[in-house]
């Protein structure tokens, strides 16, 4: 009997208070439903925008090779453009215009170390994974 | 371990498979904002009861959307449901985490000392309504203010639990999953919300 009265009084409560709840979503302003509207379509934007990126730089270990690959020929740009190795290049050759195409192919060269230390583990494991290979 | 005769080769399989086709990709969208708009006036009022400023609210909703579609997005459509609350939850919690903190730090500033009840209230709140509201309507506004004061004064687990069982409908396990707890603890929390929400409501309900 006691169990039942406690049932009945839960329900009551429940259906009670989500009734209230409901009716207080119900009766949101309209400016609340507008910046609600807003942010579900920059949410929806967000998921399709990063959808929509073209595979290539949807993956990171390529993105970031290619940094790495850019900060390499950067660096033996440097390296042999550089005013100690200079003597014979003529004004044409400078090694700016070397370093201007270089940032123009890819503009993440300038985070390639970061993004070389963020793909260690991926370096380490293709490592591993060459060096199980059976011989053949 | 497998082996691969190119570098490309192994990035394929490191990164993961290839993308989905244009057409299921759209599909997933408008899902997507079919879910999101089906649930976002929810989420905010239940923000809003935990958090009881509206804009702070509208922030936590609009970066969970963000979190859900951003990270959640590729998963099936099922798992959404608690996978948004729980990251809603997440977010009110920092949230109030953060007022904790600076409600702490404030205390040692020299200065006039906020005042957590007078918050971003608006003058205009308190001009009175040219309209009178009919009894009964002041009375669904009495009850809904007391609902809401009690769910407050309610340890956050249990509110949560009360709210998302609820109001949101979800079920004990979807509950656990938002919660990141196991469905016994949900229906503790539950039980005890349940329990502590009669004895404060017993006299208007």
């Amino acid at each position: 009997m006691n169990e039942e009265i406690l049932q009945t009084g839960q329900q009551a409560l429940e259906e009670r208070s989500r009734a209230l709840f409901h009716e207080s979503v119900n009766n949101l302003d309209m400016r609340t439903r507008s910046r609600l509207n807003q942010a579900r379509q920059a949410a929806v934007a967000a998921a399709a925008g990063a959808r929509r990126r073209p595979w290539l730089l949807r993956m990171p270990v390529l993105t970031s090779a290619g940094g790495f690959a850019a900060a390499a020929v950067l660096g033996v740009a440097l390296w042999f453009g550089g005013p100690l190795s200079h003597h014979a290049a003529a004004p044409a050759e400078s090694p700016f215009e070397d370093l201007e195409l270089v940032a123009a192919t890819d503009e993440g060269a300038g985070d390639a170390i970061d993004m070389l230390q963020d793909d260690v583990d991926f370096y380490d494991w293709a490592d591993k994974a060459a060096s199980t290979e059976p011989t053949a | 371990m497998p082996a691969f005769d190119t570098l490309t080769e192994a990035w394929m399989v490191w990164d993961g498979p290839a993308p989905a086709p244009r057409g299921v990709v759209l599909e997933q969208t408008r899902e997507l904002d079919r879910f999101l708009a089906e649930i976002e006036r929810r989420a905010f009022r239940m923000a809003q009861v935990a958090l009881r400023d509206p804009d702070d609210a509208l922030d936590v909703v609009q970066d969970a959307m963000l979190k859900l579609a951003r990270n959640y997005g590729k998963r099936p459509s099922a798992e959404w449901r608690p996978l948004f609350y729980r990251i809603l939850e997440n977010g009110i919690r920092d949230l109030q985490r953060r007022r904790s903190v600076r409600k702490r730090f404030m205390t040692w500033l020299p200065g006039p000392k906020e005042d957590p009840d007078n918050e971003a209230q608006d003058p205009l709140d308190s001009v009175a309504d040219g309209a009178a509201p009919v009894p009964e309507q002041l009375m669904q506004a009495q009850a809904l203010e007391k609902l809401e004061s009690s769910l407050r004064e309610l340890p956050a687990r249990q509110r949560e639990a009360f709210m998302l069982r609820n109001f949101e409908g979800l079920d004990v396990a979807e509950t656990a999953t938002a919660m990141g707890c196991s469905e016994g603890s949900v229906k503790t929390h539950y039980s005890r919300a349940v329990h502590t929400l009669r004895e404060q409501l017993g006299e208007v309900w």
